[in-house]
Parts: structure tokens; sequence; C-alpha cells
């Protein structure tokens, strides 16, 4: 191989060795990347001087027949959005046991809207449809644990509409319809059985033939 | 005195639903009548007339028991009913046509044309001759008849055949001290022709008959009472002696109905200001307020046919089981055994939103059952919870908070126009206020399907429940959505699976519609539509935070 050929391929090599270097070090170095806000939610505007205000939060109860409010400690906000976003984080988090949390694990908040009117709209990640077990019980203990958290601590907030992905949704698993903003719901608060009782000659739990 | 006539604007639209609909308002506003007369002993209608477009016939009725009913050779000919050739004792066969129909003595159960159908009391033989109990006529002679037969047993009327046979709901209140305001309901919405004859207005319509509710309105010096004219499709309005004038208009109701306001008006006052207009109360006054055919009336008399809705399909899988059972085929599985139960057991028409493992979207099932003209709606599921012991049955009705005011019109009536001139006006109902305007009698249905549930099955602690369910809210009747069982629990995984479950199921849901049925024939227990008013939007709730 000849001196001149040597000379070509050290040159070509030098000038790969700068072109990387400009394009993974220089550049972004130069050209610092902007800090982009978390899709985790955290809330944009700073808490009020570190004062405290107390959000009830809701989890399903142990025996799984109905929601159960919580008092959690939050850092005031001054932006009822802001705090709108760090009542439902709060929402998100798993609480202690026996509770549990109605909102399938893995979803994460994506945005909160408020309206003049007083609707809120709360936009989660995909995990609360595709998380979901399904059934009637468990997708209306998921809708209203978040409805009536905005609601019944929020007083700008009167009604909630859920949105998956950032568009509208019919329901979460077939069954409440979330078309529209949703008023609270404290049946689902009740010890059940206040409202109905079955018959009084209803069997307890009759041995059908199979 | 010249007496004015003055015809009201018509309105046409489908006959079907406006007979149902009136013949509903004309049920429940005889609730307290019909009680009257069963305290007095005495049965709704002493005797009964058939009205055929080949006239009128008298149908003589005895009591039995206390109970009204017909001698069978008085149905024959009618009918076209001829005796079959069975002469077993206590049993009587009947033909019409290749139709057969089998009566047992003492048996509350007919058979017709392959179907049985239920009475409210058995057939009786006295002395050779069979007597049925008048809801034969309605119950069991459809089944064979060539042509509609309805039994009105209020009024008293067979309908039989096309024939037009209007119901009017008449409701009289004083609208000032002077002044008072009659209200007749027609459904059909037919025009009347209202005249002036001494001392009665003659309210008159081109049909066949009337059937007159005539209510429990108060007489005063304007206004006596309203009676039917006997074999005409005409009524009266006794006039009281103060009364000087009157003025009507009409507008379309929804439902098919038409909505004609008499002003009734004092002598004195029309000659001392003859051409002032009158005040019109304020709005929201009880004279003022909306006859409730919009919302609670509006539902048949009867069941004819069921919507069964076999939740989720498809892609759809619903919930699944620990053992794998998937709410899909659970549901699909007893809809199609309540399927062939009603068809067989009550003979009516069933509607399914799928019958195969197929994705239907929960607005396209709402629209099935309503493109289909159902009485009833249930939508079956299996529920599921992160808690595997939580089991038991529950039933869902729409809770309307939200949806709007169901006493308002839910969105008018668009004016269509008809070849060869004029209009018809259409109902427009809108998607969302569907459902609301069943609200009452939804509630009424999910309390009979949980009872009789509660007989068969383990229920959960929540029988009945009011929730914002998508599936309910544009279904035109009423409608529920069941949850049989939690198939997150291993033990009822097990369960809903068996046919022994589903059969039990079928059987509740079965004595659901029935029971639901008697109830829309013989009204509904403590519910007086016209007294009833909805719930405010969000009244349930409101004034309920957390401090």
């Amino acid at each position: 191989m000849s001196a001149r050929t040597w000379l070509t391929k050290a040159g070509f090599g030098a000038f790969a060795l700068g072109g990387a270097w400009v394009l993974f070090a220089g550049l972004p170095r130069w050209y610092p990347a902007e800090r982009t806000a978390a899709p985790t939610g955290v809330a944009v505007d700073e808490s009020t001087a570190g004062t405290l205000t107390v959000a009830t939060l809701f989890h399903v109860s142990d025996d799984g027949m109905r929601l159960v409010g919580s008092p959690v400690r939050l850092a005031r906000r001054a932006n009822p959005t802001a705090q709108a976003r760090a009542i439902i984080e709060a929402q998100l988090a798993e609480p202690p046991a026996p509770l549990r949390s109605p909102i399938p694990a893995g979803t994460t908040l994506r945005a909160v809207y408020l309206t003049e009117d007083g609707d809120a709209f709360v936009d989660f990640s995909a995990e609360i449809m595709l998380g979901h077990a399904g059934g009637s019980r468990e997708e209306l203990f998921t809708v209203y644990a978040v409805v009536n958290a905005l609601i019944l601590n929020l007083a700008a907030v009167d009604a909630v509409q859920i949105l998956v992905d950032g568009v509208e949704v019919d329901t979460l698993a077939g069954h409440v319809d979330l078309q529209r903003p949703l008023p609270q719901n404290l049946d689902l608060l009740e010890a059940p059985g206040d409202a109905w009782t079955p018959s009084e000659d209803a069997p307890a739990d009759p041995e059908l033939s199979s | 005195m010249s007496a004015p006539s003055r015809a009201v604007a018509p309105s046409g639209r489908r006959a079907g639903a406006r007979t149902r609909r009136l013949r509903s308002l004309g049920r429940a506003l005889c609730v307290l009548l019909a009680a009257a007369f069963a305290a007095a002993g005495q049965p709704a209608a002493e005797r009964l007339t058939i009205i055929s477009p080949e006239g009128r016939r008298l149908l003589p009725t005895v009591t039995i028991g206390g109970r009204t009913m017909v001698a069978l050779t008085e149905l024959m000919e009618p009918f076209g009913l001829r005796p079959g050739t069975d002469r077993r004792p206590g049993r009587l066969t009947l033909l019409r046509g290749t139709a057969v129909m089998v009566l047992t003595a003492d048996d509350g159960i007919v058979s017709a044309a392959g179907r049985l159908e239920s009475l409210s009391a058995p057939p009786l033989e006295r002395g050779g001759e069979w007597y049925v109990p008048i809801d034969f006529i309605g119950r069991a002679l459809p089944l064979v008849a060539d042509r509609p037969v309805e039994l009105r047993a209020r009024s008293g009327l067979v309908i039989l055949g096309d024939v037009r046979v209007p119901q009017v709901v008449a409701r009289y209140r004083r609208t000032g001290r002077q002044e008072g305001r009659l209200r007749l309901m027609v459904t059909p919405g037919l025009e009347p022709r209202i005249e002036q004859a001494a001392d009665r207005l003659l309210v008159s319509f081109d049909a066949d008959a009337l059937d007159l509710a005539p209510g429990d309105s108060p007489s005063d010096d304007l206004f006596r009472r309203v009676v039917a004219d006997a074999g005409r499709a005409r009524l009266a309005v006794e006039l009281g002696e103060a009364f000087g004038s009157f003025d009507a208009a009409s507008t379309p109701a929804l439902a098919g109905s038409l909505d004609v306001v008499i002003e009734l008006r004092p002598a004195a006052a029309a000659r001392a200001v003859p051409a002032a207009p009158e005040p019109i109360p304020a709005a929201g006054t009880e004279a003022d307020a909306p006859l409730p055919i919009l919302t609670d009336l509006a539902t048949p008399a009867t069941v004819r046919a069921v919507a069964i809705d076999p939740g989720h399909g498809g892609d759809d899988a619903g919930t699944r089981g620990p053992e794998g059972t998937l709410e899909k085929d659970v549901t699909l599985g007893v809809a199609l055994r309540l399927q062939a139960a009603i068809q067989r057991r009550l003979g009516l028409r069933v509607v399914l939103t799928r019958s195969g493992d197929t994705a239907v979207t929960l607005d396209e099932r709402a629209a099935i059952a309503n493109n289909n003209r159902a009485d009833l709606f249930v939508s079956l599921h299996a529920n599921a919870s992160a808690r595997e012991t939580a089991a038991g049955a529950e039933v869902f009705h729409l809770n309307p908070a939200g949806y709007g005011d169901a006493g308002a019109p839910p969105g008018g009536g668009a004016a269509i126009p008809t070849v060869g001139g004029g209009t018809r006006v259409l109902d427009i109902v809108r998607w969302e206020r569907a459902q609301i305007r069943f609200a009452e009698r939804s509630a009424i249905w999910a309390r009979t399907v949980a009872e009789e549930l509660a007989a068969r099955l383990p229920m959960s602690p929540r029988g009945v429940q009011q929730a914002p369910l998508r599936v309910l809210v544009g279904a035109n009747m009423p409608a529920v959505l069941v949850e049989m069982g939690f198939i997150s629990n291993p033990d009822q995984e097990a369960r809903l699976a068996s046919p022994g479950f589903q059969d039990a199921v079928v059987d509740g849901l079965l004595s659901s519609i029935i029971r639901y049925r008697d109830m829309a024939e013989q009204g509904f227990p403590d519910v007086d539509p016209l007294d009833s008013e909805p719930p405010p939007d969000g009244a349930e709730t409101a004034g309920r935070r957390f401090p």
C-alpha cells in the first residue's frame, strides 16, 4: 500500500471522527435541549409558600363494595388547574392497605383542563382502558373516584369528563357513559344495602343444580 | 247565538305509537277510577262493545265470583271461531282457520296457535256453557285472529281490525277567578270539531269511536263534566250556568298526540271585554304544566316485543374469570336461552342485539331495539371485582342526572311536507333524551327484575342501582342492565357458565316480564303519571358536598 493511500485513509478517518464529535458532543453542547414538562403531570406552578391543604381521595374498600374517602395533605396551589393536577396525581398513587386503587396500574395523567363553566376534563393515558378488568362495578369505581375527587375537593368544578389519550371515549370498559361531563355520585360511598333490600324470602346462596 | 265551529290543526303520525301511548295515558288516569269501581264491587265495564269495520255490536258480560266474564258463544261468530272435535270433559277445542285453541276448565293457561297464554282467571264451564275472563279477548284471541284484536277494558271497547278509535284524556282546571281551561290530549292527534249546543260543547272526531278518560276534574260554575257520546266518536262538555264563550287552540304534542286547549269564559267577562285577550297565567302553574304524555305515558299498554342485549362480543370479550370464562360467552348463552323461553312460553317477539360472537357498539344496541320497536330492553352482563369474594346479581337503570330535564319537550316536532299538500309532524327525540322519558317505568322494570332474581339467585347488597350506563341512554323503552353475578369470584364463575344458573336467570327474567306486562296492562301500582313530576336535573346530588 502506498503512502498516498495511507494519507487518504487517515484523512477520511480524521474527518469521520471530527464529524462524530460535532454530531454527538458539539451540537448538544452548543444547543442544549429545552426542558419539556414531564408527562407525569407535576404541577407547573409553585406551591403557595409551603402551605398545605387537605383533599379527599377515593379508593375501593376492603370488601370491594364501595368507595372510601381518605383525607391526604397536599401542597396548596394558587392555580385551580394545578390543584386539580395535584389531586389526580395523588389519586393515581397506590393507597395504604387494605384499600385498593380503583384506577388501573400504570395509568398516567396527561393533562387537566378546567373551563369557566365548571367542567373539568381529565386526560389519562391508554392504560386506564387497556388495564381495566371490566364489569360495571369496577368501572363505576374508576370513573367516580376521579369525578368525586375533583368535584368534592374543588369548588370550581361541578362536572368531570374523562378523556383517554386526548380524545373523548364512549366508555372505559363498555358501561359508564363518558360522552359528557359527569356530576358527582355519592351513592357509591354509602354502605351497600341501605337503598335496597332483597325480598325477605330471598335465598342467601341457593344451591342451584348445575 | 250562532254555534261557533272551529277546526284545529291536524297532526298525522304513526298510528301504532299513538295508540299505545294514549292508551297508557288513559290507563294511568283511570287508576283511581278503577280503584273506586273495584272498591264498590263493580266491574269496570258492564258490557263490551265490539267495534270493527263492519260496525258495532254489543258483547254482554256476566259477573261470576266477582269477575267479569264473557260467554264463549258470544265470541264465536264475531271472531270466526268454530268448535273442534275434541269432546273430552273439562276441555274445549276451538278452531280459527288452521289455528287451534285449547281451553281447560279451571286452568288459567290457554293454548292458542301453539303458544301458552296466562289469563287473569281460569275459564269456567257452567251448564254446558263456557265462560272466559274478558282479558281472554286481549290475550288469547290475537294469537289466532286474522286481524288485530285489542281490548280496552276501561272503556269497554273491543277493537277488531282497522278502525280508528282515538283516546282522549280530559283535564279541567280553574285558571283565574272567572276563567277555566279544559285540556284534551287526543291520540292519535285527530282534528276535532268543536260546536256549542245549548249548555254543552260537542267535540267530534272523524273516527269510528272514542276512548275517553274523563279524569277526576272538579266541576264549578263554568264546567260540569266531560261525557262520551255513546255510539259516536264524539264527547260532550257539559257547561255550568256562568259559561259565556270559549276559545280553542291546539298544538301537536309529541307521541303523536294533539293537545287541544279550550278556554272557558263567563258570560259577563265576554261582554265586558270582547276584544281583550285573557291574560295567560304564568308558566309553571298546574294548569299549564305539560300533560305528561311526553314522559311517562309513552310506553305501550302491554309488552309485545322484548329486546335482549348480550353484553360485549367480538373483540370485546368483556371481563374474564380466573378460570378463563369470558363474559361475552356467558351473556350470549343466557340471551339465547332467554330468547327461546320468551318465544316458547310467552309468545312475544324477541329482538337480539347480537346472536353470535360479533362486536356491536353500545349505541347500535339501543338502535336495534328502537328500530325493532321493542317494548322492554334488558342488557345482560357479568360483573368483576378485584376482591374475589364479591358476589351477587345487580340491576341497573339509567341515572337521568345530567341528561336534561325530562319534562321539557325532548326535541320538538318537525313539520314535513306531504304529497298532495299539508304537512306531517314527526317526533324528533334527541338520542341523549330517549331513555329519560322512561325513567319511572325503567325504575319499576328494574325493581321487578331485581325482586324476581332475588327469589332465585344470590343478590349483591347493591341490588338496584342507578348509573349513567351508555347502552341504556338511547333506548326508547323501559331499559335495565343486569349484572348476573361476579365472574371474578371463582365460585360464581363456575355457576355463571352452568346451565342451572343460566336457567335460573332466565326464569327470573321471564317472571319479571310477565309481572311487568301485567302492570302495563292493568295499571302500575302507586303511580299516577298525571301528578308525577320528573326530578330536576342533578337534584339527586344537589347540595351534597364535602365540607
